[in-house]
């Protein structure tokens, strides 16, 4: 396979350009990041090597070394984000696996189900975790009226309710970003595995499987680099252990008003972050996520690399041999139509399983939302209208619904633009240093929020963009870019360059077969990519709330000033408004794709 | 105790006073080209947001635009805003005229000099009690630090920290932050030390302390809110809260008692970034917020304690009693020492989060 892509590289046949020149997909993102996120942030930081009078000092970053809570409490972020990963990665394939093999109308109709955990906001949905997984919840109350457990089961505040709050948010993001790669698999080599006479077992781990871990791999980057900046899902499904870094953080700028330390802090996540990102990068190799230009692309490969890139190669030939041997085993000793009979059923219940979790709290939700009660309940207390009243009846509601709309609709597109130019030139060319580019573009998603509304207030008021949607739609941008360049570069890693060739060939422009043969193909890249870059800034709040002062309403902002003493129906009533409307806008937009020619 | 009418009747006067706001609003907002040119003075509020926002507008800001012509534009804060008061005031860009902190924030933000010095002459500022005044803040509210419990599920009613930390003859699920403020005074309280005496707090003894109820603490909550719901839902059978937040779930109907003995009291209040270009609005603005009349109008929203004793005139006795100032409840309390935890604060939260993740 790599041989394959190097020697029919595109690039390589039309490189007219000089190398550098070549690069110019990449400055609008470099500009765009330079300018509103590595600029301001840095500054911020620089606070932390200097004492309030302005002289250099080390004293923050010695504070960090000299006392081990802080390492501490970075372990156990590093540790939680480490199993939201794996538990993560181990829901969404197979999904993603069913998803991709089904055809063209079944997934795009089961895809809605998955999608439904965005459209819950991430404070209604962890609210509903707590009523749901409590001492006295619903959950609870069902183990024991079905005898299962005679005491309530602990499902909350501990490490259980902390990754199932954690996972719960990562799963669609996993299976929406292996998806694509999955979907860009040639099912016809799957058949010829058949054909040559290979176990169905065998087909999958030593034909699928492999194709499919640019997926796998740009998904763990993703879930385990978002995974590190959680702390709301942690702080309130967790219990006295699971303090998350970014949380000590916050305390440091808000409470505390250290922004020295907190920038010391930040630095030392940040550090972190990407040492591991390296390893993970030597080790398991971004060579899987950016072609295989990404082990070419480095000038000199390191002794440490190639050993790294040998190793990650045998862990992952092992694993493959292994899974097939257990399969081969297991198949043995089953009649032939069993196996498919029973893999089918494995994996309908897995997909079941799986979907139920997502939507759970979307059907609590939806109840709870007509209660004619003042609280959120289960099961709720009769029935009325009154808080979808509440919402239509409240311009600041109705407002905030449309602000964000518009907002997230334009960062959306916004990043979509510069992440895609950038993930075309970090998969198709030659970049020296690709890594530390790649780990630059992860950065915001790294760096806590709180840290870049901060910077973002400063820069801001020097543009006079303070308060302004231009200044929250770049702002959110910014938190966007990093998602779509995982995700296109993902789905560009596993794109047959020769269909581009062939139309290059045929005469076509450079352009031309830019839009009209690859971007149609990898269209459900972009359309995942833009789907998450849409929904970091519907459910962001930080920043919106920072660099506005409050001035412009968005939904998690009026949601969070709602939910101020208890959470109340209302929120109920928007969540299940915002969770049907989407989920019609999704089916028309299907009905009218199908209706097109 | 509460009847069911009790319970109705707040939210829905709650939601109506919400919505002829929010009517208000839009009026506002279409005249607003017109009323802005012709006044062009306005000045920007900035509080929690939510039910403080009815509240708070009944009681301050809709009178004041009526009364005095400057427009009230109220805007919903962080939970802690004083990282965005520093930048506000560093980078000049002055998005809030008056904002609403607490006292232990207050003392933060004027260390730092970034709060504007108000004006304290007349009548109604000099009858606030002692500790809602500052020189660069106002105190508005009073909140009370405190117990509760389900008195369904705890079978002696529980009267004090003492009580709270005695698992054996107070048998029940208990519920403590993850945060030491409040929780070092609750370790002191329950290993003897007098109300009044408790600063400087005692660390080593109070950590002391803790490591016997830490095993017998079900829940470390993360924030306020989530309190009232650990009441309401029965996750817990006791907890520490702001009375606010326990009232809420009293409110909808939770079969709840507040403990008033041994609560500790804070408070929060008015203050303007350094530098305001409105400033001299936001203090008359501040001013008017002194009166005692108008603060009681806040307290059918918000279970607060107004700091102008004269507000109890207009207050009704079975409201009262929720209150932290009401003079039933007030006498027995002690203030929280803002200045102690602010010398403290750093240090202690690393101990604190170090000794919960031993």
């Amino acid at each position: 396979m790599t041989g394959e892509a190097t020697t029919l590289h595109p690039a390589a046949l039309s490189r007219p350009l000089s190398p550098l020149l070549a690069l110019w997909p990449l400055l609008p993102i470099a500009l765009f990041l330079g300018a509103f996120f590595v600029y301001p942030v840095l500054q911020l930081l620089t606070l932390s090597v200097r004492t309030p009078a302005g002289e250099m000092t080390a004293q923050n970053y010695l504070r960090i070394v000299s006392d081990p809570i802080y390492a501490n409490v970075l372990a156990i972020t590093f540790k939680i984000a480490f199993w939201t990963t794996l538990v993560s990665i181990l829901g969404a394939y197979p999904v993603a696996y069913l998803l991709a093999t089904a055809s063209a109308k079944r997934r795009n109709s089961l895809m809605i189900w998955v999608l439904v955990p965005f459209w819950t906001s991430f404070l209604v949905r962890t609210f509903a975790w707590m009523i749901l997984l409590g001492r006295n919840g619903a959950i609870n109350r069902m183990l024991i009226s079905l005898g299962i457990t005679d005491a309530p089961v602990a499902l909350i505040y501990n490490l259980t309710g902390t990754l199932i709050g954690m996972s719960h948010a990562m799963i669609p993001l996993a299976i929406m970003t292996m998806l694509p790669v999955m979907q860009t698999i040639d099912p016809n080599l799957a058949r010829a595995a058949d054909t040559l006479g290979a176990r169905r077992g065998q087909t999958f781990w030593r034909i699928y499987f492999p194709q499919s871990m640019p997926g796998v791999s740009a998904a763990c980057i993703m879930v385990f680099i978002t995974s590190l900046g959680f702390f709301i899902t942690p702080a309130l499904l967790g219990g006295a252990r699971e303090t998350m870094i970014t949380q000590v953080i916050i305390t440091q700028v808000q409470e505390l008003l250290n922004w020295g330390f907190a920038g010391a802090l930040a630095v030392f996540l940040l550090a972190a972050a990407l040492l591991v990102f390296a390893l993970y990068d030597r080790v398991v190799g971004m060579a899987t996520l950016a072609g295989a230009s990404a082990s070419v692309g480095r000038a000199r490969p390191s002794m440490l690399g190639r050993v790294g890139a040998r190793l990650g190669g045998a862990i992952l030939g092992a694993l493959g041999n292994l899974c097939a041997a257990v399969a081969e085993r297991w198949e043995r000793a089953m009649p032939g139509s069993a196996q498919g009979v029973l893999g089918k059923a494995a994996l309908r219940l897995a997909f079941g399983f799986v979907i139920g979790f997502l939507i759970l709290p979307a059907l609590f939700v939806i109840p709870a939302s007509f209660t004619a009660g003042a609280a959120v309940e289960f099961p709720p207390r009769g029935f009325s209208l009154r808080w979808y009243q509440t919402y239509l009846s409240s311009p600041d509601w109705i407002s905030a619904t449309y602000n964000s709309f518009a907002i997230a609709t334009m960062s959306g597109l916004v990043a979509l633009l510069i992440g895609t130019m950038a993930a075309f030139a970090l998969t198709r060319r030659r970049i020296p240093g690709k890594t530390a580019v790649l780990a630059l573009v992860l950065s915001p998603l790294i760096v806590p929020r709180v840290v870049i509304a901060v910077a973002l207030f400063y820069l801001y008021s020097r543009l006079e963009l303070v308060g302004t949607i231009t200044g929250l739609v770049i702002g959110h941008a910014v938190l966007a870019v990093p998602y779509v360049v995982i995700t296109v570069m993902a789905v560009l890693s596993t794109y047959d360059q020769r269909y581009d060739q062939a139309a290059s060939t045929l005469g076509a422009s450079p352009l031309r077969t830019l839009w009209r043969i690859t971007l149609p193909q990898i269209r459900p890249g972009l359309i995942a990519a833009f789907l998450f870059a849409f929904i970091t800034s519907f459910d962001e709040l930080t920043i919106a709330l920072f660099v506005t002062g409050g001035a412009v309403s968005t939904l998690p902002r009026q949601m969070w000033s709602d939910m101020l003493l208890q959470i109340n129906p209302t929120l109920a009533a928007v969540a299940t408004i915002l969770l049907v409307v989407m989920t019609l806008l999704l089916f028309a937009g299907e009905y009218l794709r199908r209706r097109s020619p | 105790m509460t009847t069911t009418d009790d319970r109705d009747v707040p939210p829905k006067a709650t939601r109506r006073d919400f919505l002829v706001t929010a009517a208000l609003t839009t009026a506002a907002a279409s005249m607003g080209s017109v009323s802005s040119a012709l006044a062009a003075e306005k000045i920007t509020v900035a509080d929690p947001g939510g039910i403080y926002q009815s509240g708070f507008g009944a009681a301050f800001y809709k009178p004041f635009q009526a009364e005095t012509g400057i427009e009230i534009v109220n805007v919903a804060r962080e939970a802690e805003p004083t990282s965005q008061i520093k930048a506000i005031v560093e980078a000049k860009s002055y998005v809030w005229d008056v904002v609403s902190v607490t006292l232990s924030s207050r003392k933060l933000l004027s260390d730092q000099g970034l709060l504007e010095p108000l004006d304290w002459s007349g009548p109604e500022m000099d009858a606030l009690i002692p500790a809602a005044r500052q020189p660069d803040w106002m105190g508005t509210n009073v909140f009370a630090s405190l117990l509760a419990y389900r008195t369904d599920t705890m079978k002696t009613a529980p009267n004090s920290w003492a009580d709270f930390f005695d698992v054996k003859k107070f048998p029940g699920r208990r519920s403590l932050p993850k945060s030491p403020i409040i929780v070092l005074e609750g370790a002191l309280l329950a290993d003897g030390v007098p109300l009044d005496k408790l600063y400087p707090l005692d660390i080593d003894r109070a950590f002391r302390k803790l490591d016997e109820i830490k095993p017998h603490v079900s829940v470390w909550w993360a924030s306020f809110g989530q309190t009232t719901q650990l009441l309401q839902s029965g996750e817990v059978d006791m907890l520490y809260s702001s009375n606010a937040r326990i009232q809420a779930a009293i409110d909808s109907g939770a079969p709840v008692q507040l403990i008033w003995n041994q609560a500790l009291y804070g408070l929060e209040g008015w203050a303007i970034p350094k530098g305001s270009p409105r400033a001299a609005l936001a203090k008359r603005f501040i001013k008017y917020c002194a009166n005692g009349a108008r603060q009681a109008a806040y307290t059918n929203a918000l279970a607060y304690g107004p700091t102008n004793p004269a507000a109890f005139d207009k207050i009704a006795p079975e409201r009262a009693k929720f209150l932290p100032t009401a003079p039933e409840n007030f006498k027995g309390m002690a203030q929280i020492n803002d200045d102690w935890w602010g010398a403290n604060k750093d240090k202690m939260f690393d101990r604190f989060n170090a000794w919960l993740l031993r």
